[in-house]
């Protein structure tokens, strides 16, 4: 897809800027389906919206009824939760609504930090159907954004768009668009990558800690089991065939070691921690500058 | 790969993509297209808070002045001064923050600072060998000195700095 020949549409949506890149400019038609779709998922997932099901849940235990792409999310983030041995969870919006990450967006924090609940107390997630035997804050964060990527491509895909690269403030799923170079960015300066990589047919989700600088005084912190530099992960990449997977697998990284998750996932990862080192899956090699 | 519309650079929710931009400036497939657009001289501000790999030195990061870029193409005006405002994101270590310090004069951001607050990490070890490899440091390069087509990074911050900037343009009104 040479450069020359690509249009943008460009929207806001769930929180992040979108651009959708295609040979041709996409027909108004496609452009209100693709909008359409964005407002849908919102309208069920959204942890911000009173009128959302995630909302109802929050004040209302029950039976509920969630759009079809619930199923594929559950399935995944069923698995990371026993990975993660519990550190991801959707049920994780209470605790993000404690600490001020609320629909008011008070950003203060309005007690000591809550744990999420565990899955098994509070939630039966089967296929489309999650029943709460408590009040519960869903917050599907982790993976969220990765799957509305993929059911806008499916919107794209159904409408006849064969060529397009979607873009969902730096995650990315390319499709029939050949390969499109991309640049990792440096998780302290967003005007400097710290490689590049080749996207093609495939999605590309980062996350990232977006702490200040290389070891921000945490190389003077040993772990006593270890006698080593306390290490903390501050980005992550995970290239997988969905960017629902690609996006939840991006955040496990923070949690789990990559070649843990390989054992379950059949992904590439890049993980750059604190100290400015990295470590990756075979993909990632002499992709990295150095 | 950039909101087409130059008219207006700074819109509530748009704030979001001057820092996007300022990330992916560089890797745009029209740069000539670019930079005409009204936004650019904020964005290379909000990209030149950045602080580099070299900076250790914590809180606030100078920002040369921004030029004239309007704060919203919406007809809104605003009262000159300094405004500062917190933005929070969550981040898969713990709740982030960033501060934002906007200065305008006669409706113009005419200067920009982004503060990055220190705070705690959820230190996490990784144990074990990787089958891939492992780089002892990794180094950035000037991502408008590649040959890019995307940039794929965190848009945590981003999302901070719009919350603070709308917060900004509600007391500046």
């Amino acid at each position: 897809m040479p450069a020359a020949d690509q249009e943008a549409f460009s929207f806001q949506g769930i929180g992040t800027d979108w651009h959708i890149t295609t040979p041709l400019p996409l027909p108004p038609a496609v452009r209100t389906r693709v909008l359409g779709r964005v407002e849908t998922f919102d309208a069920g997932w959204s942890r911000f919206r009173a009128d959302s099901l995630v909302a109802a849940m929050a004040r209302q235990p029950g039976r509920y009824l969630f759009p079809e792409e619930a199923a594929p999310l559950g399935e995944l983030y069923q698995r990371l939760y026993r990975l993660t041995n519990g550190a991801m969870t959707p049920l994780i919006g209470g605790s993000l609504e404690r600490l001020g990450y609320d629909p008011g967006y008070s950003l203060r924090a309005a007690g000591p930090p809550l744990p999420a609940p565990p899955w098994e107390s509070v939630l039966t997630w089967a296929g489309t159907v999650l029943t709460a035997s408590a009040p519960v804050v869903l917050d599907i964060g982790a993976a969220g954004k990765g799957l509305l990527v993929d059911l806008l491509a499916a919107e794209l895909a159904a409408a006849g768009e064969g060529a397009f690269v979607i873009d969902a403030g730096g995650d990315l799923l390319a499709q029939g668009a050949g390969t499109v170079s991309v640049g990792l960015e440096h998780p302290y300066n967003t005007a400097q990558a710290i490689g590049v990589v080749d996207l093609q047919d495939r999605a590309l989700c980062a996350s990232a800690a977006n702490r200040r600088a290389w070891g921000d005084g945490l190389h003077h912190v040993l772990d006593g089991t270890t006698g080593q530099p306390v290490r903390t992960a501050v980005a992550t990449w995970a290239l997988a065939e969905t960017a629902m997977v690609a996006d939840a697998l991006a955040t496990a990284l923070f949690f789990v070691p990559g070649e843990l998750l390989q054992e379950t996932f059949d992904f590439s990862w890049l993980t750059v921690f604190s100290d400015g080192s990295a470590a990756y899956s075979a993909e990632f090699e002499g992709k990295l500058f150095a | 790969m950039r909101p087409s519309t130059p008219q207006n650079p700074l819109p509530p929710a748009g704030a979001f993509a001057v820092a996007r931009d300022a990330a992916a400036a560089g890797a745009l497939l029209r740069r000539g297209f670019f930079a005409g657009v009204a936004g650019l001289s904020l964005a290379g501000a909000v990209a030149g808070c950045a602080p580099s790999t070299a900076d250790s030195t914590p809180a606030e990061t100078g920002a040369p002045p921004a030029g004239s870029s309007a704060l919203a193409g919406s007809g809104a005006t605003y009262k000159d001064g300094t405004y500062s405002a917190d933005g929070n994101y969550v981040s898969p270590n713990g709740t982030e923050t960033v501060g934002v310090q906007l200065t305008l004069a006669a409706g113009k951001v005419s200067d920009v600072k982004i503060t990055q607050h220190p705070s705690n990490p959820n230190t996490r070890k990784f144990q074990g060998q990787f089958a891939g490899g492992i780089a002892a440091q990794v180094v950035g390069k000037n991502i408008d000195e590649l040959n890019v087509q995307k940039v794929s990074g965190s848009s945590l911050t981003s999302g901070g700095f719009n919350q603070a900037l709308a917060k900004i343009k509600a007391e500046a009104q």
